[in-house]
């Protein structure tokens, strides 16, 4: 009789890297849905390319480098979605496909794989896409389904503006809650988005310090300058990257505390750049910046180990 | 890595220079210059050039008077002569070449402090005699000019569609404008440095296995 | 209000911690034809040296090996008949131990006992020495010779004891059942442990998943010197020592020290019945009550003779219900030791036996950490564990230790919950080891 002998625990919890993964693209089914009915085709080519090429080059690099094949964990999936709803709808194709085999060979593999990245891999890439072709990534349209009432109801062909951040008092909360207004395609609909914050926190896939803690900074900050509070948490992608890229595992720090200062960090980044910037939208850059501060916030905070006391008596 | 028992020859530093120690692959010295201008192959070869120029003429010079310098004042007679140097080339360059002296701009004056240059001089040129310490300076300034001006390809093609200022991928390309700014450097940078240690590895793991 | 630590995880929840198997079934006496006792039950002292010769005839309870040292604990025959070798056998451990083989000839015939009587009247001096004379050692996994443990160096002033029966490891009913069934037992040897370390008081310490237990032993306390029981909240590793001090008293135990130093002395309610046993009727610790669960026909809590084989208490669950067990585990599935093979006998420490299948016991493979920061939020030490998995893996042992390597109690919820499937606790146990081979 042959027996396994190792030490414990002999049985493990059921949530491994895949099942976490699958959840997060779970919690983006919602936001996913919202951007298909909001642009239509656009948006179902650019997941389409964006998700396969993320897939595709992992798998791709892994083979070649002839290592242990990951890409069942579902963490390129995921990153290729991410990245695809963060693209405004009209972007050529080439734009999702490059952003996505930068995202996972440069941001992800170069530095060994998943759990090595120091930046989150879809944010780099969007940020790589938004310097190189500023055109394409800044021309936000409005959804497709205004556009096709307001050309009938004006006889316009097409449409385009600015984000609403730039354009304050131009649309009402109900648009942007709704996801009636002009952004990137999964970041439009703050209900979608809070669909799938939900589904993350009751699946306890993250805790809820990151998400609330950078939206009520933003929301206070824009307080503090004198904006509408509700109106800077409901535009632009603040929601979207605060509940699923700020979220992000690897490139967030490991304490409760470094959470907490983390997530004011990005918070606090956000509303400076939309303040004081030159960018309309300053949530990819906030986020960015905290990935970089993360190690250093895993290293310097320390927890009082247990036993750190004082004899009794 | 230049054995202290056997006497260096011409071939072997130039080649040193060139490749084993090379300045900006293998060193990583000099960084400052290597991210700052190769925007494009052009300004790549041409900070190159001028850099190898100033590298040989400060260690020839500075091989000659070695014996006269003392030890204590080395380094601001080092950095006397180089300065030197660097200003004949900005002032030839502003005055025959003025579009690269423009598009250089402040690295030129720059090149009195780059580190190659200083490290050539103190750890070659001032114990070396004065023709193999101008080859030295040859092998160190082209393999400078190589690496950058490759450097200077790669970032012009893909931010720019052209190399040397020709037109290569068409009209219908559209620049990743990433790689002609600063983040592009350094991602260039570590590219190559990355697949050139690959390489050097692979190379080293197939040597080691003819051996064993 | 239910008591508890910082930090810890809740086990296997779809299987309710695999308790159910056999967390209502009353404890039935099982006897094999053979037991096996090893030498080295209990730890921090020498082996124990036998007493008796091949084909001697021993009673029940009789001294077949004495103690060697202070420390030193004595074995006795845990049943009535002869001596069929004295040999060095595999067990439980990493190399092989000295054993005394005995025949049963089922008359369970026991050596005359003596004992102090009633544990309120009797003199508080003779309590160790019986408790010695006993071979009590503590019974909830560590084996730790229980009668040093309640000599408390005159330089340390013990205030508390806590009766550890939270049970928190998955799987094991053996101290819930013995709750259920013998609480007055249990309350017993807690006030004669009190009597004997001068300690003023005591508490019984339950998980709030055993409420049968919970009312067996408030009922049993009522009325005594000093007694309280308590509810802790289940959760693992609630019944660690240092654990299970700070939800009850919240204290904690200082670095490298002794419970003793946070005034604590933390015995498992097994141990406190066997106290009592050995107190009241002067009675040796021969048999103790084992779960013998998973992949077994008819899961069972068994009251096992010291030194009975695996093999025979499992066929005494109906045998295994999988053609091939994949993985025997001596204790539950979190902390529990793998045996080599079913031959391996049970020791005073036994509280469980759990059988897995080969799917189960299919080691999983480790992948990548994702730094989700799950085993930083549960570990009950507040260390981390990722970090220290890292130091490890790089052999980087000093750093390790500076990063508090050594306070780790190997409770392995990092492992338990990690998502990448590391090995953490495997990985800070190797370089413990290595740490203190080389005297880092």
């Amino acid at each position: 009789m042959a027996l396994h002998i190792s030490t414990g625990p002999h049985l493990r919890a059921k949530a491994d890297t895949q099942r976490l993964m699958l959840d997060v693209l779970i919690a983006l089914c919602p936001a996913t849905a919202a951007s298909i009915y909001f642009y239509g085709i656009k948006a179902v080519l650019i997941i389409l390319v964006s998700v396969a090429a993320a897939v595709l080059s992992e798998f791709v690099w892994q083979k070649l480098g002839h290592k242990t094949l990951r890409v069942n964990d579902l963490s390129a999936a995921v990153t290729g979605l991410l990245l695809a709803l963060n693209l405004p709808a009209n972007v050529p194709l080439w734009i999702p496909l490059i952003g996505s085999v930068f995202a996972i060979i440069v941001v992800k593999q170069l530095f060994g794989g998943i759990g090595h990245n120091f930046l989150n891999p879809a944010l780099a890439a969007r940020a790589v896409l938004l310097t190189s072709w500023p055109s394409h990534m800044t021309k936000a349209f409005l959804p497709m389904r205004t556009l096709l009432e307001s050309a009938a109801e004006k006889g316009v062909d097409t449409l385009s503006s600015a984000t609403p951040l730039l354009v304050p008092g131009m649309t009402e909360v109900k648009d942007l809650l709704l996801g009636n207004i002009p952004g990137a395609i999964g970041e439009t609909c703050k209900i979608a988005i809070l669909i799938g914050l939900v589904y993350l926190l009751v699946r306890k896939v993250i805790s809820w310090e990151i998400p609330v803690i950078m939206v009520g900074t933003v929301a206070l900050c824009s307080w503090a300058f004198g904006a509408d509070p509700l109106k800077a948490i409901l535009s632009g992608g603040l929601l979207f990257g605060a509940c699923f890229m700020a979220t992000d595992y690897v490139t967030s720090p490991m304490l409760k505390l470094g959470h907490v200062i983390y997530a004011v960090g990005c918070g606090l980044m956000v509303a400076l750049i939309r303040q004081f910037g030159n960018y309309p939208e300053g949530v990819t850059y906030a986020i960015l910046l905290m990935n970089i501060v993360t190690p250093l916030l895993d290293r310097a905070l320390k927890r009082k180990v247990y036993g750190e006391v004082k004899q009794h008596g | 890595m230049a054995e202290k028992s056997n006497k260096p020859t011409m071939r072997g530093v130039f080649v040193n220079g060139l490749l084993n120690e090379n300045p900006t692959f293998r060193l990583v010295l000099g960084t400052c210059p290597t991210l700052a201008v190769t925007t494009s192959a052009t300004n790549g070869i041409g900070m190159g050039l001028a850099a190898t120029f100033v590298l040989i003429c400060s260690n020839v010079v500075i091989s000659l008077v070695r014996k006269l310098i003392p030890d204590k004042a080395r380094i601001p007679s080092f950095i006397v002569i180089i300065a030197t140097f660097v200003t004949i080339v900005q002032m030839t360059m502003q005055a025959f070449l003025p579009s690269l002296y423009e598009s250089l701009g402040i690295f030129i004056p720059l090149i009195v402090v780059n580190c190659i240059i200083l490290a050539r001089a103190e750890a070659f040129a001032s114990k070396n005699g004065p023709l193999i310490s101008a080859v030295d300076g040859l092998g160190m300034g082209l393999g400078f000019t190589c690496a950058i001006t490759l450097i200077g390809i790669v970032r012009e093609l893909i931010g720019n569609g052209s190399v040397f200022g020709i037109n290569i991928l068409g009209a219908a390309y559209e620049p990743m404008l990433l790689f002609v700014l600063a983040p592009g450097g350094f991602i260039t940078y570590g590219l190559l440095l990355g697949i050139i240690n690959a390489l050097t590895a692979r190379r080293a793991a197939k040597k080691g296995g003819d051996q064993a | 209000m239910k008591k508890t630590f910082p930090g810890g995880v809740h086990p296997l929840p779809s299987l309710h911690q695999g308790k159910p198997l056999t967390n209502d079934l009353p404890v039935k006496s099982f006897v094999s034809d053979t037991v096996c006792i090893p030498m080295n039950m209990h730890i921090a002292a020498a082996p124990s040296k036998p007493v008796v010769k091949k084909g001697d005839h021993v009673l029940m309870g009789q001294l077949i090996a004495e103690a060697v040292g202070p420390r030193g604990v004595p074995v006795h025959a845990s049943v009535s008949g002869t001596v069929k070798d004295i040999g060095m056998v595999q067990q439980l451990g990493k190399t092989t131990s000295q054993c005394i083989t005995i025949e049963n000839d089922f008359n369970d015939e026991w050596v005359e006992l003596k004992g102090l009587g009633n544990v309120e009247n009797c003199d508080p001096e003779q309590i160790i020495p019986a408790i010695q004379a006993a071979g009590i050692i503590g019974m909830g996994g560590a084996g730790f010779p229980t009668h040093f443990k309640l000599q408390v160096p005159p330089d340390k002033k013990v205030d508390t004891i806590i009766l550890n029966g939270a049970e928190c490891e998955t799987f094991l009913n053996a101290d819930h059942r013995l709750m259920v069934e013998n609480p007055v037992r249990i309350v017993d040897g807690l006030r004669a442990a009190m009597r004997a370390a001068k300690v003023e008081q005591g508490y019984i310490a339950i998980e709030d998943n055993k409420k049968d237990a919970i009312a067996a032993m408030e009922a049993a306390a009522k009325g005594r010197k000093g007694v309280t029981v308590v509810t802790l909240k289940a959760k693992y590793p609630q019944g660690a020592e240092k654990q299970i001090i700070k939800a009850v008293t919240k204290r904690e135990v200082p670095s490298g020290k002794l419970p003793a130093d946070a005034g604590c002395i933390v015995m498992n309610v097994a141990t406190a019945a066997a106290v009592a046993d050995a107190v009241i009727d002067g009675k040796p610790l021969v048999e103790r009550v084992t779960t013998v669960t998973g992949k077994v026909r008819e899961p069972a809590n068994l009251m096992l003779r010291v030194g009975t084989i695996f093999l025979d208490a499992i066929g005494a669950c109906g045998g295994y219900s999988v053609e091939e067990p994949g993985k025997i585990i001596a204790g539950g599935t979190m902390t529990g030791i793998c045996a080599p093979n079913d031959t391996v006998s049970m020791t005073k420490t036994t509280n469980g036996i759990v059988v897995l299948d080969q799917q189960e016991a299919t080691s999983l493979e480790e992948s990548s950490c994702i730094r989700c920061g799950r085993c930083v939020e549960v570990c009950p030490m507040h260390l981390n564990p990722y970090r220290l998995k890292n130091l490890c893996d790089a052999n980087l042992l000093k750093e390790a230790k500076e990063d508090h390597i050594m306070d780790c109690i190997l409770c392995s919820s990092c492992s338990y919950i990690c998502p990448a499937r590391r090995w953490i606790m495997s990985s800070i146990k190797n370089a413990r080891e290595l740490i203190a081979q080389r005297g880092i």
